[in-house]
């Protein structure tokens, strides 16, 4: 017998990058379902599968496990942004009754942690590092016991913010030699700027933000014998799994973890954080499970940010408004430590130019380490690109929309390769249309104190997911069916949507499917629910499992029926000839007892040739308070191209949930970093502003697309990133448009907009 | 010290430290564990739970002063059944991660029995106090105005 070859050596892109990797090919590939397909679940608004477990508060989330024994934790950090620790005393705390142990760097072993430095390391490179733990039968003696710490330091100069111009810069405490500089250039940008009818030059800033999830981040764990038990807040089990593995140098096998519910990730939840390893240690040492969990301050000083960037961007084009160059330089305030992803791609990839250069500059600092905050990067470039390019828009005397139109893409500009599927320009029209684009833009301004404008932004994400993703499927002998795959659901709705794919593709209703999600021993390995990849990549990988369990039980059921498995297909609970004779699934697999059919999924490659995106655009209305300088937002609409929904009222969720995000980086949010002495100053939600209902405006969110059956076999492409990208650019241009003057640099804040007033005269 | 709450209209008696907050008592002493800790300082409204009838802050109260108070947590809302504003947020899809939704549905719950129709700065007003990181608020508003509508039918 011979076998298609099943793992094969490809060249693939990762973050930008080509990579040659191993690629497993699917035994084989279900149809993909098409755009104009009847289907009975998938596209259509289930109701959350654990709804009823949210509204009820039986939903257990990592904060909520209470296990026999359980001992918390809490951590020492260090009161200063650099230095040296000389003296670390905790014998009093270690005195203190209730405190069952204590965790300095000399109970450790070595854990590479900061830039390769061991954790609970002497060298302080941020305030508010971890030094050391105690673990103590209550939250509240093990806070006391941490005030009986004390420590000495020996100082040394610090850095917390992005230098002021482009001199070099040393921290002198990591080795590393900032910043750490990436060019990237297409075409000839020097001679098209040289030869360019028309150009505007302008420095745009975004600050440092919180993801601010309201369950912060956090584990219990418990350590029992040869087996490691990890309850964790995380965007991937497997992932945690794999670096606390390396970490406690302990097999795999060893360590399950489990996220059955999570409050929320944002992108601060990829990796094993300090709370995991430390929980781990303590329990090691004390033989009872450990919770550590940390505090709202903890989250805002030690659990990632967005970081503050600057762009400084040059744009040029003919007199018809075709764009001849994109010059960028950019500077990315990482903290101590990152992810230099890709500041650039936003630039590179949304319009049409064939002279495209950016320069990035990672620095680094003495503050916490950035991390992926939903749609990395290209939240912050937006502002940048579309800002320019209203700018551009003013000078060249057309409208902003035209101007984009101008410059529309219909193939990759990166990659100079078509697309899977685009419409972009059908989600321009969604949204200007339904603000009343035209006539809001040439309403002219009243005098008074309020002043009303509208203005818009576009988004390109790349969406296409990929392998590796794995699924199974199994029949029960009842007909009902169990799904296991090794995502996590971060409040998505991941959990419902496999649910919707595995019972349309089984041709069962929900409520014989059960699907088992967020624990490393409960289902076969998926990559983190980062990147919007987690649709694109588990689904078809559901899809598959569940087609292959149906070809199974095809086999069967074409005996019943004297047809061949060819003829059938499964809907509504009942296997039919087509046009014939039927019978139910349960009467098969109750024809095979206690024989279980188990179907096999996993995620094939990407399509090779096309780009695969998603895209979109939002409009704003606002007003601006000239008295007070106080913006109002009054309406955004939105229009997404994202292929195959899913779930359309999930999908609508997390529309809302971008652009409320991108409201809050637009209007109020900022931490705010003290130069001297060099610590985060707005610890908490009083201090650190988000949106609340009354911030909120008139929401009308749309998705323009059908299905992109060239992206993968179930025709989703990502959603969750997209739609936070354009919504504070969006809001900025209509605070251009209003009061006639480009504010460039967020938040919006009153004081911001008084300045700007005034600049207009 | 020992110290009696009633919850969900069961008496219940507890041990706590006299710095115990109401939010811990029900969550580690009463394994209550739908209210949430999301600041521990009165500034997410995660933990809300009813007293009285009125929305509170269980991170800010101490335990052993609330000894005198009718509490209403989450688990003991429309026992035997979802209550209608529990099956309002269901339909409306007024949840996403779902960590603050417990104190959100507390909260609607009381503003709807003062106010039998609220009008939207009234729902702004009587919500603002529970964020939402994942972006409910529009569709909690929809649950809000199903629950209002359904109760006056």
């Amino acid at each position: 017998m011979t076998q298609a070859k099943r793992f094969v050596t490809t060249t693939v892109e990762i973050e930008g990058r080509e990579e040659v990797t191993v690629v497993e090919v699917p035994a084989f590939e279900p149809r993909p379902w098409g755009k104009d397909e009847g289907l009975d679940t998938v596209g259509h608004s289930v109701p959350r599968l654990d709804a009823v477990d949210k509204v009820t508060g039986r939903a257990r989330y990592t904060h909520d496990i209470r296990l026999p024994g359980m001992l918390h934790a809490r951590l020492v950090r260090a009161s200063v942004p650099a230095g040296r620790v000389t003296r670390l005393d905790l014998s009093r705390a270690r005195a203190l009754p209730g405190v069952r142990a204590v965790l300095t760097a000399a109970d450790l072993p070595r854990i590479p942690w900061l830039g390769g430095e061991p954790l609970f390391g002497p060298a302080v490179h941020y305030w508010g590092q971890p030094l050391a733990a105690v673990a103590a039968d209550t939250e509240a003696i093990a806070r006391d016991a941490v005030r009986q710490a004390k420590v000495r330091y020996r100082a040394a100069p610090h850095r917390v913010d992005l230098p002021a111009g482009k001199a070099s810069l040393r921290t002198g405490h990591f080795g590393v030699t900032p910043p750490e500089i990436r060019r990237e250039e297409r075409g000839d940008v020097t001679a098209a700027l040289g030869g360019a009818d028309v150009t505007v030059t302008a420095t745009y800033r975004v600050p440092a933000v919180v993801h601010q999830a309201l369950e912060t981040h956090g584990s219990v764990v418990y350590w029992d014998g040869d087996r490691v038990t990890v309850y964790d807040s995380t965007q991937g089990i497997f992932r945690v799994r794999r670096e606390l593995a390396e970490h406690l140098a302990v097999g795999q096998h060893q360590i399950r973890v489990i996220t059955e519910y999570m409050g929320g990730g944002f992108g601060a939840k990829n990796s094993c954080g300090a709370y995991t390893v430390i929980a781990a240690l303590l329990s090691k040492a004390t033989g009872r499970p450990v919770r550590c969990i940390w505090d709202r301050h903890e989250e805002c000083i030690d659990a990632g940010h967005r970081p503050e960037t600057e762009f400084r961007v040059t744009l040029a084009a003919r007199r018809d408004g075709t764009l001849e160059a994109i010059d960028v330089d950019a500077s990315i305030a990482m903290g101590v430590v990152g992810w230099p992803g890709g500041p650039g791609k936003i630039f590179q990839e949304l319009y049409r130019c064939s002279n495209v250069r950016v320069v990035q500059r990672f620095w680094y600092g003495n503050v916490s380490g950035m991390e992926a905050f939903r749609a990395p990067f290209h939240a912050e470039g937006a502002f940048a690109l579309e800002g320019a390019l209203d700018l551009l828009a003013q000078k060249l005397a057309v409208d902003p929309l035209e101007l984009r139109r101008k410059n529309h893409s219909t193939e990759d500009p990166a990659k100079q390769r078509p697309y899977s599927s685009e419409l972009l320009a059908e989600c321009w029209s969604s949204v200007t249309q339904r603000i009343g684009w035209g006539a809001a833009r040439k309403r002219k301004k009243n005098a008074g104190r309020f002043v009303r404008g509208v203005g818009m932004a576009s988004q390109v994400w790349g969406a296409a997911g990929g392998p590796p993703a794995y699924a199974v499927v199994r029949l029960n002998r009842d007909g009902t069916a169990l799904v296991q795959t090794g995502t996590q659901d971060l409040g998505t709705g991941a959990r419902t949507i496999f649910a919707q794919i595995a019972a349309e593709a089984l041709g069962l209703s929900m409520k014989d499917v059960r699907i088992v999600i967020g624990d490393t021993e409960g289902g076969p390995y998926t990559n983190n629910s980062w990147g919007s990849m987690t649709t694109p990549s588990v689904g078809p990988a559901v899809r598959m499992a569940a087609e292959d369990a149906k070809h199974q039980l095809f086999e069967v059921a074409a005996e019943m029926l004297h047809a061949k498995p060819e003829q059938l297909e499964a809907r509504r609970g009942r296997i039919s000839v087509r046009g014939g004779a039927s019978v139910t699934i349960r009467k098969v697999t109750e024809q095979l007892g206690d024989i279980m059919i188990m179907g096999r999924g996993h995620r094939g490659p990407n399509p090779s040739g096309v780009t695969v995106h998603s895209f979109g655009a939002q409009a704003a209305e606002v007003e601006v308070d000239r008295l007070t300088g106080r913006v109002r937002v009054i309406r955004i609409v939105a229009a997404h191209d994202c292929g195959r929904v899913i779930n359309p009222e999930l999908a609508e969720s997390q529309l809302h949930g971008g652009i409320i995000l991108g409201l809050g980086y637009a209007l109020f949010e900022r931490l705010v970093t003290d130069a001297h002495p060099g610590r985060p100053l707005n610890l908490g939600l009083h201090e650190y502003k988000i949106p609340t209902y009354a911030d909120i405006p008139e929401i009308d969110s749309r998705i323009v697309s059908v299905a992109d059956p060239v992206a993968n076999h179930v025709g989703a492409k990502g959603l969750a990133e997209p739609p936070i990208i354009p919504t504070a650019p969006a809001i900025a241009n209509a605070v251009f448009d209003a009061i006639g003057v480009q504010i460039r640099e967020l938040p919006l804040t009153p004081a911001r907009v008084l300045a700007a007033l005034n600049e207009a005269g | 010290m020992r110290i009696r709450l009633t919850v969900n209209g069961q008496p219940r008696t507890l041990d706590v430290e006299p710095r115990t907050s109401l939010l811990e008592a029900l969550r580690d002493g009463l394994g209550l564990t739908g209210a949430k800790l999301g600041c521990d300082r009165g500034e997410c409204g995660a933990c809300t739970i009813l007293g009285r009838g009125r929305p509170i802050y269980s991170c800010l109260a101490l335990a052993c002063e609330s000894q005198d108070v009718p509490l209403e947590t989450i688990e003991g809302l429309g026992s035997g059944g979802l209550h209608p504003v529990q099956r309002a947020f269901i339909a409306s899809d007024a949840l996403q991660c779902g960590f603050c939704t417990p104190g959100q549905i507390l909260s609607a719950t009381a503003l709807l029995r003062r106010n039998r129709r609220p009008r939207d700065a009234e729902i702004s007003r009587a919500m603002s106090g529970n964020l939402c990181r994942c972006g409910t608020y529009p569709k909690i508003r929809t649950a809000i105005r199903l629950a209002a509508r359904k109760r006056s039918r």
